[in-house]
């Protein structure tokens, strides 16, 4: 065994040397790199992580965005149409009742006149009547003074 | 008594072929003394790649930004697919990070080592003492104290990961069974192969690299130039490779660990 120790040349100090040496290598590269790494690392995951999850976030808000520009849209296109149609209706309305107005208005203008034309005939019937009275008892006058 | 070459090599852990050429030495070789304390050329350059690794990681920290660069990135992305496999081999997300420096140290120190090991100049630089080259630099897993301390580590955390995890009565029950003569002796087999543990970690990580680094010093001696390209380029996959076996495996003996024992209610 002694043997085998000095032609290996096995050397309890030796080896404890060795140990240390690696034992400062483990230590220090534990806390300046392997640490300093693996929290770099995790900080990125984290981060990575609450960029996906920001993003899906910000991707259903903008989903919801569309959906509520589209609702809008079709809300204000639904009252536009009814808006029109009522528009159009209250017109058409408007156009019959004016209408039915003038017509009335024409019709009554029309037997007004025909009321009228009918009274002047009737008054100028009257009147001539009269005329013809008067002219007859003038000329009755006349022939009853020419024989006094 | 006379000593053959043969019989001088293993018991200096010293070869040489013919007395010059290649010089094949076992184990680290003494540089400078430190207050009574020997430093080895691998324990110096262990030390190197300590400095280079803990310097990168004070400079790297402090840089880091939200929005990574191609370097950050790079690292980000091993860091993360490392902790998942983690994660889906242990099957607990918690214990993956608690063990992630472990499991990426032992890979980084070991890779790295390695490759450094491989760079010109280690291994050739050095000085001649007596009519004997000493280098200045050896790979720290070309040394069996290196293999053997991370070895250790290994193994004691899978161990106490173990008894905290179960509790002690519990992990010990994996080891001493008097239930049955079959699961008796399964204990007892599970119990060695922990202790083999040490001995496999250690042996596989050393074996690999010194096989590679003598290997390159024969093709150099062999054929200086063009004929090591290939092997070099197979050293660097080496390098790699050894530091994801040890990584892995002290990964697997913790999920291993902490696994109940296969009792009566467990089938």
């Amino acid at each position: 065994m002694e043997e085998l120790f000095a032609t290996f040349g096995i050397d309890g100090k030796l080896i404890i040397a060795q140990a240390v040496n690696f034992g400062i290598v483990l230590v220090a590269l534990t806390y300046l790199l392997y640490k300093p790494v693996l929290r770099t690392l995790d900080e990125r995951a984290k981060l990575v992580a609450k960029g996906v999850e920001d993003a899906e976030r910000a991707s259903q808000k903008l989903a919801g965005a569309d959906k509520a520009a589209a609702e809008a849209v079709a809300k204000a296109d639904k009252e536009a149409a009814d808006l029109l149609a009522s528009a159009r209706d209250a017109a058409g309305t408007e156009r019959t009742r004016l209408v039915k107005e003038a017509e009335a208005r024409a019709a009554a203008i029309a037997s007004d006149a025909e009321a009228r034309a009918k009274e002047a005939s009737a008054k100028a019937l009257r009147d001539s009547e009269k005329e013809i009275a008067r002219l007859a008892v003038l000329a009755a006058a006349k022939v009853i003074g020419e024989k006094k | 008594m006379a000593i053959t070459e043969k019989e001088y090599a293993t018991t200096t852990g010293e070869a040489s072929y013919g007395g010059h050429g290649v010089h094949v030495v076992l184990k680290g070789e003494p540089i400078f003394d430190v207050l009574g304390f020997t430093v080895t050329n691998s324990l110096l350059l262990a030390g190197i790649v300590t400095a280079l690794l803990v310097s990168f990681a004070f400079f790297f920290g402090r840089s880091l930004k939200m929005v990574p660069g191609k370097l950050q990135a790079g690292i980000e992305w091993v860091f993360e697919g490392v902790l998942n496999y983690m994660a889906e081999t242990l099957e607990n997300e918690k214990m993956a990070r608690r063990f992630f420096p472990l499991i990426m140290s032992i890979f980084l120190f070991v890779f790295i080592a390695n490759l450094l090991a491989l760079f010109p100049g280690i291994g050739s630089m050095g000085f001649t003492h007596d009519g004997h080259f000493t280098p200045l630099f050896r790979a720290p897993a070309a040394d069996l104290n290196a293999t053997l301390a991370l070895a250790f580590i290994a193994f004691f955390t899978i161990e106490v990961t173990g008894i905290a995890t179960l509790g002690f009565l519990k992990y010990g029950s994996k080891f001493v069974n008097f239930s049955s003569p079959v699961d008796f002796i399964v204990g007892i087999i599970e119990f060695l192969s922990n202790l083999g543990r040490i001995i496999s970690f250690s042996f596989r990580l050393f074996g690999n690299i010194f096989a590679g680094e003598v290997m390159i010093l024969v093709a150099i001696y062999l054929a200086a130039y063009l004929v090591p390209v290939p092997l070099y380029a197979f050293e660097l996959f080496v390098a790699f490779i050894q530091g994801v076996v040890f990584s892995m495996l002290t990964l697997f003996f913790i999920k291993l660990a902490i696994m109940e024992p296969h009792g009566k209610e467990a089938h």
